[in-house]
């Protein structure tokens, strides 16, 4: 049985590899640029799955942790030249002027500097429950960002850093999507491999009943620093992703305003579902590219109507509510896929309970 | 119940991928049959944090549009994105512009940073931008395929530099900076680079004050000022922020001259600032009684017809970045991204509505600024700066 389960999702896996294979060759630049950001929304909407759905934190600092990747990668990446022009205010600091290093490894010390920033500010702020370590870290990723803003010799502050190096090695743009869904492939088997492990199963418990949790031997602390650490590691090198995907970056970009995005996203994924949330990131994205159609002039035969900017983000809106008013516990709640689905699909009136 | 809908969401996330494709196959097979039909793209924030700036802008595009509605011969057609005032947007609308739409050429943004999202995508896609009143030097800097018909903020510090020099006659200046804006950041290091080359004193700064977007009190700024011997007040920001500091300045008593930039000439400030506006003096791209170009005079008519109003200087900006294309259109014969980026960057001497346009090799404008002052409630007309000849 558990081979079975190992043959079944490397055949999805190498599924999804021809999958991309396939895309890469005939999606256009816009369509791959939109793809590439389904991945990255797909890698920042696990990890805030890791914290506020599995473990029951309700932690709002993820756009503090995305800000400390990006500056980081952004930082190890540039070249000298790039730098200078950048920072024209003010000279940037010499210790970082001559910094170079080729894009995995600065993503990966993006990833751990949010981590360690992660764990900072985990250890005083994980003692609190619930509303009162949503506000703690809401004001975190706010303090990084104001931080972010003033450290002009650093990060160059309100001016934000510009020309990033794209994605990958070679600096085509063919290879991003290689190196966004690698990631993302990495990021999904990693997070099932550790919700079904000791560590798995003792989040849960925490998540379900924190007193039980711990008269059944559990280290709360411990547990919950984990799951941060984790889930700040992969939020910097979605923050990473995005950066270097957009060539730009600069403090207002990290505002509270895109935590909630993500949080939209899990959400609407099922809190405590990886698939909901691989689900609801790519729906989420497209829909709102898609409904850009609203905003432009429509011809819906001999009606013409004109748009008015912002009817997508009030139709985009509307969905969503009809969509949690449906589903209050998210598309998936905390289903995951499996490949069982398909053999009960063949008999569903056999076993009526799902 | 549950397994069928998740597998129907598969579904429908399949359909939406298909969707975008399809929608990206019928934008070509339409343009194929109408040849007739030249694509302009704009994209501008016409929602989020900067919707009143982009409407304004958009407000002079179509205007243009419907003055001068052909090129060679064919329709030109607009086709307007809004970029949610978001860089990750910006940059999303213009892949979706020079990709779905194909368009040869594009104007916009408001916000400097707005463009410079997009700007990487128009760079790799080899496709040409004009700004329209993104005034930040990195907008162009290493850009080959960004031109813009606006003047540059270091241009601007200068200008109001000059201005506290020569004409208010003061040898010692404070600042007030809007931290988190790179705008006001720039604008105060321009300035205080020509300020100290033209006193040839390096403390002429005496005091340079810090606050943050959507801060309400200036008291403490304010009161370092008055006890820093300052003779002037430069104060670079957005409005709202910059009208509270005019407001509390007046009543602390501070009576000192109080210069900023051109986000200042909006309505708000006046309305939020009252009798305390008066007086401040700032620089801008436009203004109607600076009749710079006959041009100009064909553009206010219209627009006073049209909206029955004066126009903002930003309106003005997206007119002559429709215009602007449309000449370069014309000169390059065709309507082809590169053939329209050469002429672009060959453009001298173009009569915009704003002022005369010449390119520098950077594809920034090197054009005249205006500079007004509050009086009796309203803007008023003060001085023309000419351009800086390098």
């Amino acid at each position: 049985m558990m081979r079975k389960k190992v043959i079944q999702s490397l055949l999805s896996i190498a599924a999804v590899i021809v999958l991309l294979i396939v895309l890469n060759s005939f999606l256009s630049s816009f369509q791959t640029r939109i793809f590439n950001l389904c991945g990255i929304y797909v890698i920042l909407a696990i990890s805030m799955n890791l914290i506020n759905g599995f473990v029951g934190l309700f932690s709002l600092g993820h756009a503090g942790f995305m800000a400390v990747g990006a500056y980081t990668s952004a930082l190890l990446t540039m070249s000298v030249q790039t730098k200078e022009m950048n920072f024209f205010l003010e000279p940037i600091a010499p210790w970082l002027l001559n910094v170079h290093l080729p894009f995995p490894i600065a993503i990966i010390i993006g990833g751990l500097m949010a981590a360690l920033a992660g764990a900072l500010i985990g250890a005083p702020v994980l003692r609190l429950n619930d509303d009162y370590l949503a506000i703690a870290t809401l004001g975190f990723s706010e303090i990084i960002r104001v931080i972010f803003t003033n450290t002009q010799s650093l990060t160059n502050g309100a001016l934000g850093l510009n020309a990033l190096p794209n994605i990958g090695i070679t600096g085509s743009p063919k290879e991003a999507i290689w190196w966004i869904w690698g990631i993302v492939i990495f990021t999904v088997v990693f997070m099932v491999l550790l919700i079904n492990s000791t560590y798995g199963r003792a989040f849960k418990a925490i998540r379900e009943d924190e007193i039980a949790a711990e008269a059944m031997g559990i280290n709360l602390f411990k547990h919950k620093m984990m799951a941060f650490v984790i889930g700040s590691f992969f939020a910097g090198v979605g923050g990473a992703l995005l950066g270097h995907l957009m060539g730009t970056i600069d403090p207002l970009l990290f505002r509270y305003l895109l935590t909630f995005n993500i949080v939209l996203i899990v959400v609407l994924g099922g809190i405590g579902s990886i698939t909901g949330s691989v689900i609801s990131a790519i729906v989420v994205t497209i829909a709102m590219e898609v409904l850009r159609v609203l905003d432009g002039v429509m011809h819906i035969g001999p009606l013409v109507i004109t748009g008015i900017p912002g009817t997508r983000m009030v139709v985009f809106s509307l969905l969503l509510m009809v969509v949690i008013l449906f589903y209050q516990r998210g598309l998936m709640g905390n289903k995951e896929f499996s490949f069982d689905w398909f053999k009960k699909m063949k008999s569903p009136f056999k076993t009526k309970k799902a | 119940m549950k397994r069928k809908l998740s597998l129907l969401l598969a579904l429908v996330m399949v359909f939406s991928i298909v969707a975008i494709g399809c929608s990206g196959g019928q934008a070509t097979t339409s343009g194929e049959p109408k040849e007739e039909v030249i694509k302009i793209g704009v994209f501008e924030p016409l929602t989020g944090a900067n919707a009143a700036g982009g409407a304004l802008e958009i407000e002079g595009i179509k205007l243009a549009n419907e003055m001068y509605p052909t090129v060679l011969g064919k329709k030109v057609e607009l086709v307007i994105l809004d970029n949610k005032s978001d860089k990750v947007e910006a940059a999303n609308a213009a892949t979706r512009l020079v990709d779905q739409d194909k368009v040869p050429v594009v104007l916009g943004s408001w916000g400097s940073g707005l463009s410079i999202a997009a700007g990487a995508v128009y760079k790799e896609a080899g496709v040409p931008a004009i700004g329209t009143s993104c005034t930040n030097p990195l907008v162009t800097l290493n850009n080959d395929y960004y031109f813009r018909v606006c003047f540059i903020d270091p241009f601007q510090g200068n200008v109001m530099a000059n201005y506290a020099f020569n004409q208010v006659k003061v040898k010692k200046v404070a600042f007030i900076i809007e931290k988190s804006n790179d705008y006001s950041v720039g604008l105060a290091k321009f300035f205080q680079d020509t300020f100290k080359e033209l006193t040839g004193d390096q403390n002429s700064v005496v005091y340079t004050g810090y606050y943050n977007t959507g801060d309400q009190d200036f008291t403490a700024q304010l009161t370092g000022i008055k006890e820093s011997g300052a003779e002037a007040i430069f104060a670079p920001g957005n409005f709202t922020e910059s009208a509270l500091i005019m407001k509390q300045a007046k009543e602390l008593g501070i009576t000192l001259p109080i210069l900023g930039g051109d986000t200042w000439e909006t309505p708000e400030v006046i309305d939020i600032a009252g009798g305390a506006a008066e007086g401040v003096v700032f620089s801008t791209f436009f203004d109607p009684n600076a009749k710079l170009t006959g041009e100009t005079s064909k553009f206010l008519e219209a627009y006073s017809k049209k909206y029955g109003k004066e126009p903002a200087a930003v309106t003005a900006l997206g007119y002559d970045a429709y215009i602007l294309a449309l000449n370069a259109i014309e000169r390059a014969g065709k309507a082809e991204p590169q053939a329209i980026r050469d002429a672009l960057a060959a453009t001298k001497d173009f009569p915009g509505a704003a002022g005369t346009v010449t390119l520098d090799v950077n594809g920034d404008a090197v054009k005249s600024a205006v500079i007004k002052t509050v009086k009796g409630g309203k803007f008023t007309y003060l001085t023309t700066v000419e351009p800086i000849k390098k």
